[in-house]
């Protein structure tokens, strides 16, 4: 990694920054202190300009998502970007002005929309408090005449008319009245009371007595007429919502325009965030970044393209970016940042993941179509980098499946000689098959003393690691008693365990190793402990670590767990499909629950493989050596969800 | 007799260790709906948090079914002993008992890791390798159980 120094005029500076993106070379350096005699641009206003068109483009191109969905076809998410040449952006940026003003009308319609649905929620709230006054055909507030009191209201029961003329009745013999039920259901009748007006008091008390109420906002409106009136507006507001949902799909055809200016905006607005970086003079700036070594040939080239530019390169300090370069193989499984102490770990790394993952899923046949899948994939989508790097991850792990599968002699389980059984009725197992395999239920145990010996050799290798790094810096102490002890301790253990086995002699001399590293751990681990005690009491106390390297090692347990786990469930999948006989139709059923039932497997097994192996990489081994905390290296670039300006993305 | 608790030892295995996933999983399923309401496109990763408690059921279900195997339910040919038939019963309660606490366990630490992952996506492996911390300690039941069905034919009583 070098330092990188750019100067050049400023107007010029346009010309060089579109050079950089496009090239994404150049790490540029965040620093708050300017130099002496240098100012900064502030382009805060024209980055909240960018960035509100932006988002404008955004939350339209959701709106046209949901009134008019795209046909996505279940792969495209794995498709790369599209390829557009330099000059096309110059047709893009002519267009945005059009576009956003577009995104700017979906918006308004959008909010139309909203509004309406509103507006129609609160017509459904009014037709629902007049459900009980429908059918009334004088307005609600129907006063007095000259002989007559009205009485319109609710009462808190279910009336019909004679009942309710027995109950009043009943109440006040002497009351005259004529009455009529409006509506009534378990909880509520409405009804329309008329009696003379010399009785009005008397009737008042009669119907409250029976918990008679008045409306609370009684109208001057006939109930029929209203309760029409709402039905139809109400069935304007719908084709009006429809005829606005009608206009914004008819802009669907913009959409990939408007992902293009979206893009657009959101390179202007990185390129702006690039400017308010640079220290300035009135015709000269200045741009401070990181560039890794083998890039410095490019950068010289493309800044002889700009007449007024001139570089300078020096060795990069210690807060420079890290980028890690990974050979084809390793490159798939890089996922760490390292600081500049940590050595990167990818290699490393990347054989256990295939190696356990492998183990894990371990069918031969589902090993094949993982690597076939994923060559198609490749082939067929032409992927994004990050995308590919996924793609290209799974092959591998397909091809470690594949030997694995062979190991444990699988293929879609034991479907080869269940299907062999089946249809000649003769009597083959796997194992006369496949005479060399690990059964893995029968060698059960086995198979988890290999995956324990396995997770030894990776903690062994992250511990290694970390000598390394720790032999690199020089800290010797660290890297002989905290490191190099205990990798010898737990070989000594493995010995012993080993010896067990095959005998005595081993048992001895893995005995010795142990008890040699314990002495000199229990002599060095207090080392920074005060007095002669302390010192001791440390050693002794880091003795206790074993819980925790053992703990570790038995984790690894679960390379045979999850191994069994596909084997076994691929099998009674196998069995189901076979019950339906031979006959057609069962031939037909066969194929039916074989493809289901093995789709299932590995759906929940790819999954199961893929977690388990993260947390072996990054919870045994990444907490034996790495630090982390690096920053990564981030080009400046065109950071593009949409398309991307050809040659590039590399 | 010892078919009985074979068959007991067999439902004991795939239930128990069934309801940690089903409670673990429903639990996940509904704090992840939640997070698709607001941004669907989060759906894949959604989905593999909400599937990591469900792999309870699934080792009570093969524990399950290779008592169906080793014990000849299926064939219906073998004759087990009482005592063989406990030993299945015994072996079942590990991954039974332990699938079902470790699933709820599992439910709710990946209810939380749905929640951290909603705020940012970038914490999703972090969220993913957390929430598996739990699967460890069902993984070694159903090896207890699984090594224990696998060698009841051969212990003499």
């Amino acid at each position: 990694m070098k330092a990188v120094r750019i100067i050049a005029l400023k107007h010029d500076r346009k010309r060089l920054l579109e050079h950089l993106q496009d090239s994404a070379l150049i790490h540029v350096k965040h620093s708050d202190d300017v130099q002496d005699g240098f100012a900064r641009a502030d382009t805060s206003a024209q980055l909240k300009q960018f960035e509100k068109n932006a988002d404008l483009t955004e939350k339209a191109l959701k709106i046209l998502g949901n009134v008019a969905p795209e046909k996505k076809g279940l792969l495209d998410g794995f498709k790369g970007r599209r390829e557009i040449d330099a000059d096309e952006i110059g047709d893009i940026a002519q267009q945005a002005a059009k576009i956003i003003g577009i995104c700017g009308k979906i918006c308004r319609i959008d909010e139309q929309i909203t509004d309406n649905i509103a507006e129609q929620a609160r017509i459904r709230t009014l037709t629902a408090q007049l459900e009980v006054w429908k059918k009334l055909d004088i307005p609600l507030n129907t006063g007095d005449t000259n002989s007559m009191a009205v009485f319109i209201g609710t009462l808190p029961k279910q009336y019909d008319e004679q009942l309710l003329a027995e109950t009043l009745a009943e109440k006040c013999p002497e009351l005259v009245f004529e009455l009529e039920v409006v509506y009534s259901s378990s909880n509520v009748t409405s009804i329309v009371v008329f009696t003379p007006k010399k009785q009005k008091e008397q009737a008042e008390l009669t119907l409250r007595s029976i918990g008679f109420s008045r409306p609370l906002n009684p109208t001057s409106k006939i109930p029929l007429d209203k309760a029409k009136r709402l039905a139809k507006k109400s069935n304007d507001l719908r084709d009006k919502k429809d005829d606005l949902r009608e206009q914004i799909a008819n802009y669907a055809d913009y959409r990939d325009a408007i992902r293009d200016t979206q893009d657009y905006f959101e390179m202007r607005a990185e390129k702006y965030r690039v400017i308010s970086e640079l220290d300035q003079t009135e015709h000269v700036f200045v741009l401070n970044g990181y560039i890794p070594e083998q890039d410095c040939g490019k950068l010289e080239e493309i800044c002889q393209k700009v007449p007024s530019a001139i570089i300078e390169f020096e060795e990069a300090g210690d807060d420079a970016p890290v980028k890690l370069k990974n050979n084809k193989f390793a490159e798939p499984a890089q996922s760490a940042s390292p600081s500049k102490e940590d050595i990167d770990p990818t290699p490393v790394l990347a054989f256990f993941f295939y190696w356990f993952f492998g183990m894990m899923f371990s069918d031969a046949g589902y090993g094949l179509l993982l690597v076939i899948g994923t060559a198609i994939g490749l082939k067929i989508l032409k992927p994004d980098k990050s995308m590919r790097n996924n793609l290209k991850l799974f092959q591998y792990c397909g091809i470690s499946t594949v030997i694995w599968g062979l190991v444990f002699g699988s293929f879609f389980g034991d479907a080869p000689a269940v299907f062999w059984n089946t249809f000649t009725g003769s009597n083959v197992t796997m194992k006369q098959l496949m005479p060399w395999m690990l059964d893995t239920q029968k060698d059960a145990l086995f198979i988890m003393i290999m995956s324990i010996a396995f997770g030894l050799v990776h903690v062994l290798v992250g511990m290694g690691c970390k000598f390394y790094v720790c032999f690199r810096q020089k800290k010797y102490a660290e890297a002989f008693f905290d490191t190099g002890l205990w990798m010898l301790l737990l070989t000594g253990l493995a010995v012993l365990a080993a010896g067990m086995a095959f005998g005595q002699i081993l048992t001895y001399i893995g005995a010795g190793i142990a008890i040699a590293c314990a002495v000199g751990l229990i002599l060095t681990q207090g080392r920074s402990k005060k007095g002669i005690f302390g010192k001791l009491i440390g050693g002794v106390a880091s003795l206790y670590d074993i819980t925790s390297y053992v703990s570790d090692l038995l984790s690894y347990s679960r390379l045979m767990a999850l191994g069994l786990t596909t084997g076994v469930m691929a099998q009674v999948f196998n069995m189901l499909s076979t019950l339906f006989g031979t006959s057609v139709f069962g031939i037909i059923c066969m194929a039916v629950v074989f493809i289901v039932g093995h789709a299932v497997t590995i759906g929940l097994n790819v999954l199961g493989s893929y977690v388990h192996t993260m947390r072996l990489q990054y919870v045994e081994m990444f907490s034996k050596f790495y630090e982390g905390g690096g920053k990564p290296f981030e080009p400046f670039s065109a950071k593009t969800k949409n398309f991307k300006i050809k040659n590039t993305d590399e | 007799m010892g078919m009985i608790f074979t068959i007991l030892g067999i439902a004991v295995a795939t239930v128990l260790a069934g309801i940690g996933s089903v409670k673990g999983v429903g639990a996940a399923a509904q704090a992840s709906m939640g997070v698709l309401s607001e941004d669907s496109s989060m759906f894949g990763k959604m989905l593999v948090l909400t599937l990591l408690p469900g792999t309870q059921g699934l080792y009570g279900f093969i524990v399950g079914f290779l008592m169906l195997i080793y014990a000849g339910v299926l064939g219906g040919g073998d004759v087990v002993t009482w005592q063989q038939g406990l030993a299945y019963l015994g072996a079942s309660l590990a991954i039974g008992i332990g699938g079902l606490v470790s699933g709820i366990a599992q439910g709710r630490a990946a209810v939380a890791g749905i929640g951290l992952c909603a705020k940012d996506d970038k914490n999703f492996s972090k969220a993913m390798v957390s929430v598996t911390l739990v699967e460890i300690y069902a993984l070694f039941a159903f090896i207890v159980s699984l090594l224990t069905v696998i060698s009841v034919p051969a212990i003499k009583f």
